[in-house]
């Protein structure tokens, strides 16, 4: 025995030390808080697609059929239609209107910090808050914008109300909560880039554009996929500012996927498990999705 | 691939699959008596009890009186959790669902926790639902003849007029009128005040529900099925749609406010609309808010009368601490001298028998409420059951969202009808009834 015991307490020691377990200490009460609250209820989601309840205490198993009820039910189709249409044009616009930006404020040399300020101010304010807003804005007869346009003659357009308007509504008012902090993100990618490489070319005679072009775009791709893959992100996940903003409406136009899920769940007829492979097929097509994003992004780079 | 990526990608499939093969959610309990069961309020003294509410407005302040009155009278404790209307439901479900049941609640619909609610007959005897009026009684019963909920207060829809604009326009409200009567009256009323609408209604399946009453239909009969007349229907969706699509009704505000409920007493108050057909819960709200004189007016008669009937329910939880002190705290509340203080100032309309007999004296607007109950007695009976149908706010949910496509101009109304039957028949089938 006690020619044993050191053996292994050195045993432990050296397990110890060639695990290197220190930083896997570090980051353990963090995990422990993402499995809790995260990974083992997106797992208990998961499960929960496989049965029907209406009240979240008594399930019936119903093996795939929530899924095939989901993919054959018209309004979840419809529902698709507005988040893709929603999610590529909130992706478009938050990426050229931030990227333009971003140069912009970058170049400024007075008072960038104050301008940086203000136009990232609306990532502060709650989402509920900025629908209500804007809710008000847009409406068409008291509204502020409206005010404006019939004044100057150009009438008065159901921002809200009109089907063929209000999706478009719906990506300005995202874009307009979003867009300081696509800025500001590629503000830093933008101060990253070596200035040299700019005055070599203003030696060599390159324009502006010439300098945006061939400099500042290549040397800022990884920046503008980290910021495409964050707006893909949040634009499958809008819901708060919608909610508040059309409700969905007009007769459903602006419907898109995390409020299909909610009123799934929360709303008469409570159909949790629905909900839940809804929330699946979402989960499975966010990733598919940031995972091409980055795999192309990858790619170009080594290109 | 990785060998670190193929052990984590393992754990997960390994993870989802145990999960899949556990049956989520927790046993069905059966607490409460099975036999009557006694209540001795003197033995309450010391012990807590939570009432999960939502408020309309004036009835919260009439609830906590009436609450520290029974707390002096029985020396328990009452913890009052006022939470949103809309957020009830949801509220309601996840504490049932985590083992964590308030002892008493008030809803709108007590169906969805029927498998958990107290029978109040089994505390306070058979005789109990006869101290409540009938159609109120009936809504509180399940098929089985269990007392579920304790009707609190009933609601009855009908309009409300701005009366400084009918003046000023020189139109007279007759004591009846039908519905184009009504809206020629309330074009007049407009045209005379520049007012945008003539005639506003809360974007709610119930109060819809009205309009198609008032047709000569109802969603789902006394017998549980699919009672929706359809020529009846189209009728009743033709009349309403056509006063939303020419913006007699707001158009905006309909297809604004997407699939929320959403009340247009705004409109009303603000002046935009001479005649708003809501129910009897706004009184007292109006009673404070409004800067003109207005008044409740009696309902349209097309091929029938009277309005369509709604309510709150209190209800106590068999699973919660202290299911006895639950049950004598609803019967307490729900006392005859109890209730008619609630009322008076609440501005609610009674359920209990004997004070729909003898009326209730109200603190003011007393013309107003006396208005609503006197549509209590020509309202149709099928429509109590229609509205007490567990299968009624799904089907509800589907008359709104279908009315909206015909007023955006996305389907007709007979497709409407035809669509508003087929949901009908699923939610009856997904209710059990």
């Amino acid at each position: 025995m006690s020619v044993m015991a050191p053996a292994r307490a050195r045993g432990f020691r050296g397990w110890m030390r060639g695990k290197n377990l220190a930083p896997y200490l570090f980051v353990l009460p963090n995990m422990l808080i993402f499995g809790v609250f995260t990974i083992w209820p997106a797992f208990n989601g998961f499960n929960l697609s496989f049965y029907d309840s209406s009240n979240g205490r008594t399930y019936r198993p119903v093996g795939t059929g929530n899924y095939t009820n989901i993919l054959s039910d018209s309004q979840f189709w419809g529902v698709v239609q507005h988040t893709v249409l929603f999610t590529l044009g909130f992706v478009v616009l938050s990426t050229v209107l931030g990227t333009a930006l971003a140069l912009m404020l970058n170049s400024q040399r007075r008072g960038r910090g104050a301008l940086s300020a203000a136009y990232f101010l609306p990532v502060l304010i709650s989402p509920v808050v900025v629908g209500i807003i804007w809710k008000a804005a847009l409406d068409r007869t008291t509204g502020l914008v409206n005010q404006v346009l019939s004044a100057i003659g150009l009438g008065s357009p159901g921002w809200l109300v009109d089907s063929s308007l209000s999706l478009i509504s719906v990506i300005l008012v995202g874009t307009w909560i979003h867009l300081g902090f696509y800025a500001v993100i590629l503000i830093s990618g933008l101060q990253a880039i070596d200035t040299s490489l700019y005055e070599a070319a203003r030696m060599d005679g390159a324009s502006v554009w010439q300098s945006v072009r061939l400099i500042t775009l290549p040397l800022l791709r990884p920046t503008l996929m980290v910021v495409i893959i964050l707006a893909t992100i949040a634009g499958f996940q809008a819901f708060d500012f919608v909610y508040t903003l059309t409700g969905g409406g007009p007769v459903g136009a602006t419907t898109l996927i995390i409020q299909y899920i909610y009123e799934n769940a929360f709303s008469y007829p409570i159909q949790y498990g629905l909900a839940s492979a809804a929330a699946v097929i979402l989960f499975v097509v966010v990733f598919a999705v940031t995972f091409i994003n980055y795999a192309i992004g990858r790619r170009s780079e080594s290109i | 691939m990785r060998l670190r990526t193929k052990i984590a990608a393992l754990c997960a499939v390994v993870l989802a699959t145990s999960l899949s093969a556990c049956a989520p959610g927790s046993p069905q309990s059966d607490a409460g008596p099975s036999a009557p069961a006694s209540v001795d309020f003197n033995s309450f003294k010391g012990q807590t009890l939570t009432y999960v509410y939502f408020t309309d407005g004036p009835d919260e302040q009439a609830t906590k009186d009436m609450i520290a009155k029974f707390e002096a009278a029985t020396g328990a404790k009452v913890n009052l959790q006022i939470v949103a209307f809309a957020n009830l439901a949801t509220s309601l479900q996840a504490r049932l669902s985590a083992g964590n049941a308030p002892e008493v609640a008030r809803v709108t619909d007590w169906h969805p926790y029927a498998d958990k609610e107290v029978d109040f007959k089994q505390y306070f005897g058979s005789g109990f639902p006869s101290e409540f009026a009938s159609g109120a009684a009936a809504t509180a019963m399940d098929s089985t003849g269990r007392m579920l909920a304790v009707p609190s207060d009933v609601t009855i829809n009908g309009p409300m007029i701005n009366v400084d604009a009918f003046k000023k326009a020189g139109v007279p409200v007759p004591a009846k009128w039908t519905w184009d009567e009504l809206v020629a009256d309330a074009k007049k009323v407009a045209a005379a005040n520049n007012m945008p609408y003539a005639f506003a209604i809360d974007k709610s399946g119930n109060r819809l529900s009205t309009i198609l009453s008032q047709f000569g239909t109802v969603m789902i009969g006394p017998d549980g099925k699919n009672a929706l007349d359809k020529d009846k229907a189209a009728k009743a969706l033709t009349f309403f749609t056509d006063l939303v699509k020419s913006n007699v009704s707001p158009k905006d505000f309909w297809l604004g406010s997407g699939s929320k409920y959403t009340g247009a007493n705004e409109i009303f108050l603000a002046g935009q609309v001479p005649v708003y057909l809501s129910g009897p819960w706004q009184v007292g709200a109006f009673a404070k808010s409004a800067t003109f004189n207005w008044a409740a007016a009696p309902n349209p008669c097309q091929e029938r009368c009277g309005g369509f009937p709604g309510g709150k329910f209190m209800i106590a939880f068999k699973d919660s601490k202290n299911p006895a002190l639950a049950a004598a705290f609803v019967q307490w509340m729900n006392r005859s001298e109890n209730q008619r203080e609630v009322d008076k100032t609440a501005y609610w309309l009674p359920t209990r028998k004997d004070l729909t007999d003898s009326g209730v004296t109200y603190a003011n607007r007393q013309s107003d409420m006396s208005s609503f109950l006197s549509q209590i007695n020509e309202t149709p009976s099928d429509t109590w059951t229609d509205a007490n149908s567990p299968a009624f706010t799904a089907s509800a949910t589907a008359l709104i969202s279908e009315t909206d496509k015909v007023v955006a101009g996305q389907q007709d109304v007979r497709t409407a009808v035809e669509n508003i039957s087929a949901a009908i028949d699923k939610a009856i089938k997904a209710a059990g009834s």
